[in-house]
């Protein structure tokens, strides 16, 4: 039923209870019909049993007169006795058609009768009583035959009548019956076809109520019912259309937000970074003093230390050893000057490149290259750094991914921070667990999604403890002991990557469980990002 | 009927005003005189009986003291008083003697006969109208006359209450063409020589409604009279009767 439109439903309905009606109106009226004929015909029975009768009262009226007007000589009693035969015949005349032989019977006896009974008035009118009194006992004898006839007459035609009427009343009690058969079958069809439809109606639109009633209260994953052919389905596919355009608002929503939160910490990065630039370029110039003057120093020392040779080795000992420690002292000092200048400088040149704000060319590149490259570098780097560093790193690269335009350098560079930050939360952690299970492993996919590639990093370290997951892109923020990081890895990547590529950088991450971050690249070059070099 | 019409109705018979058949001229006269004489008894005893109604209808009276003989004289006043004729005057072998003789026999015998009921006690109304006598003593004068004079009182059919009553042939064709016609003078008899195998003279003397009659033969038309029988619905002045005699020659 659902596979039809509630138009159609609704006409089948009214169709189907007019056609039970019209039905039911047509048996109706066919017995009712039948039963009138019947009834007529009882009637008319009657009827006829009624003009018998008539015909006897008449002809014991025309008798009555005629006795009558054979003792009163009245010719009003005459006059009766004609109008009682008038009313005799006519009856008679009206029954001719039922019974034909016998009324015919009856006609002959009554002409007998009033032959006779005529001449018998005619003798007493001429006073001949005896002559009278003879005549009017041959007539007495038609008139006995006569009424015998018409009784029998009326007898027959009453039990017809009765016959029919009874077939009536029978007929008419069956009818009725049948028609309250009929009268509750329709009934009994109609509520149940009227339940089927409208169950067809309210069952799917209570759905949809509760599916509108689900999206009106923000859950746009509520089950919308499915879309029929009917109108209901209608509804269902237009509420189906507005949930996907709601939660694509809502998603376009979120990425707005996501966008402005993003422009946002953009923008505060690109102040950061040309704050740090104006800082690194006013630092540099007195730090190359104090590098060099330190480097001129250790130097300047060391002629010292040979000039002053012969006269320190003329001093007596406890003064030459005092010498010679001061001269150490300097020495040291001034080694140590030079070797947090050269630290300095180096932060100082990571500045610099962070404000540089992309200074390569954009060039065609395999990305499982450059990453298998950076990983390489990277963990040998390590390696070498510290020989008990051990890792297993697990390399999941995408097949067929095609060559991306971006910035080889700039994205090794990235690649680099990240793979260090991995290789130092799986050491550290392996260094505090006391699970002797526990392996440090590195984890690279890279995959093409087409208009970008998506290149993911996790590590089953200490993790990142969500205070901190808002200041990870943060310049000079770490949690690496001081001397160990600059805090500018994670914020010259995140510029790399978004600033540089327009790309996205994000993390996730569980305390002692793991860190991912998932770098996407945009396949095709962004407006303001770097030129493009095709010279690879 | 009036009596001044009668009289100018037989006048004008006698003065040969009314029509009659040429060859029977001479006879006419006497048998319109007869005529006259006889109609007149008859409705001098017809008035008596109509003046004595209510004692013959009282249920208390035994003897209403109206015997034949009583009926008689009273109807021979009546009739001297309206004819100015002694009827026991005329010659009794005369044939109007005769005749006249015969009818006053008649009337005797009719009331002689019919004593024991017009005395029953107990009985208020009995049916011996003045209707019922004529008749009665027309059927005696019959039986007496022996076939040489009939009385009759007819009427039209539609008046006629007893079928003895009824007009034959020319009784009924002489009241459609002559004496219900609008034009046929108020009163005035027919009569004329006709063949009943013999040669007759006969006579239709119309009578109309008084006001005495018309308590049961007035209206309203149906309502039944004293009688039982329903009113004709006549008016004062209608033909209500013709007195039909016939003199057998």
């Amino acid at each position: 039923m659902t596979q039809l439109t509630i138009r159609t439903r609704l006409i089948m309905l009214s169709s189907a209870l007019l056609l039970v009606l019209a039905a039911t109106t047509g048996y109706l009226t066919h017995t009712l019909a039948d039963e009138a004929a019947a009834t007529a015909k009882a009637a008319d029975l009657l009827a006829v049993a009624d003009q018998a009768s008539n015909a006897r009262i008449a002809f014991g009226e025309l008798r009555y007169w005629n006795t009558d007007l054979a003792v009163s000589q009245l010719t009003l009693s005459e006059q009766k006795a004609a109008a009682a035969r008038e009313r005799t015949e006519g009856a008679l005349d009206r029954l001719a058609g039922h019974k034909p032989e016998r009324i015919a019977q009856v006609r002959s006896e009554l002409a007998d009768y009033a032959q006779f009974a005529g001449k018998a008035v005619d003798s007493y009118t001429s006073d001949q009583r005896v002559i009278g009194n003879s005549l009017l006992a041959q007539a007495r004898q038609h008139s006995l035959v006569l009424d015998e006839l018409l009784g029998s007459i009326v007898s027959d035609l009453t039990a017809d009548a009765t016959a029919a009427r009874d077939r009536v009343v029978s007929e008419a009690a069956t009818a009725t019956r049948i028609a309250y058969a009929i009268f509750l079958a329709a009934v009994l069809a109609g509520a149940l076809l009227t339940f089927l439809v409208l169950r067809s109606i309210s069952v799917p639109l209570r759905a949809l109520v509760a599916a509108m009633n689900g999206l009106i209260a923000g859950q746009v994953a509520v089950e919308i019912p499915p879309a029929g052919p009917d109108e209901i389905g209608a509804m269902a596919r237009i509420l189906a259309l507005f949930r996907d355009t709601l939660y694509e608002l809502r998603e376009t929503l979120a990425r707005l937000k996501a966008a402005q939160a993003n422009l946002v910490h953009a923008e505060k990065m690109a102040s950061l970074g040309q704050l740090t630039a104006g800082i690194a370029h006013e630092i540099k110039n007195p730090l190359n003093f104090v590098n060099n003057f330190a480097d001129l120093s250790v130097e300047l020392l060391d002629e010292v230390k040979v000039a002053t040779a012969p006269a320190v080795a003329a001093l007596g000992g406890e003064e030459r050893a005092e010498v010679d420690e001061t001269i150490g002292m300097l020495t040291t000092n001034l080694e140590k000057i030079a070797e947090h200048g050269r630290r300095a400088d180096s932060i100082v040149k990571s500045m610099l490149l962070h404000s540089r704000g992309g200074s390569g060319e954009r060039q065609s590149a395999h990305i499982n290259v450059l990453v298998a490259d950076a990983l390489n570098l990277a963990y040998h780097g390590a390696r070498a750094q510290n020989q008990d560093f051990n890792m297993t790193p697990d390399c999941d690269f995408g097949d067929g991914i095609a060559p991306i335009d971006v910035v080889p350098q700039e994205i090794t560079r990235v690649f680099l921070n990240l793979f260090g930050n991995g290789f130092y939360a799986a050491n550290k952690r392996r260094g505090q667990t006391t699970d002797p299970a526990y392996r440090p492993v590195l984890k690279v996919s890279t995959r093409d999604l087409g208009g970008e590639v998506e290149i993911k990093v996790r590590d089953n370290g200490t993790g990142i403890a969500p205070e901190f997951r808002d200041k990870l892109f943060t310049p000079f923020f770490t949690t690496k002991p001081t001397g160990e990081g600059t805090g500018l890895g994670l914020s010259i990547s995140y510029d790399i990557v978004v600033q540089q590529h327009g790309g996205t950088i994000t993390v996730d991450s569980r305390v002692n469980e793991f860190t991912e971050f998932t770098v996407r690249l945009p396949r095709a070059a962004v407006a303001g990002g770097p030129a493009r070099s095709d010279n690879v | 009927m009036n009596l001044r019409v009668w009289r100018f109705a037989v006048s004008m018979l006698i003065a040969g005003l009314v029509p009659l058949s040429a060859a029977a001229a001479p006879a006419a006269d006497e048998d319109a005189a007869i005529a006259e004489s006889l109609a007149q008894m008859l409705r001098a005893a017809r008035t008596v009986i109509s003046d004595s109604q209510a004692r013959i209808d009282d249920a208390n009276v035994g003897d209403k003291g109206l015997g034949g003989r009583v009926v008689l004289d009273l109807a021979i006043q009546k009739y001297k008083a309206t004819t100015s004729v002694d009827p026991m005057s005329i010659d009794p072998k005369s044939r109007q003697g005769t005749l006249l003789q015969t009818l006053m026999d008649a009337i005797v015998e009719v009331m002689d006969e019919n004593q024991s009921q017009i005395n029953a006690m107990g009985t208020g109304f009995k049916g011996f109208i003045p209707a019922v006598f004529a008749r009665l003593v027309d059927e005696a004068f019959a039986r007496r006359a022996k076939g040489e004079a009939e009385i009759k009182v007819t009427a039209p059919a539609n008046l006629v209450r007893n079928r003895k009553a009824r007009a034959d042939a020319w009784e009924a064709e002489v009241m459609s063409t002559k004496l219900l016609q609008a034009d046929w003078p108020r009163g005035q008899p027919f009569s004329a020589m006709v063949q009943e195998g013999r040669p007759a003279f006969r006579i239709m003397v119309p009578e109309y409604y008084a006001e005495s009659c018309l308590s049961c033969h007035g209206t309203p038309k149906g309502e039944m009279d004293k009688t039982g029988y329903p009113k004709e619905g006549g008016k004062e002045g209608d033909l209500g009767a013709v007195i039909s005699i016939t003199l057998y020659h």
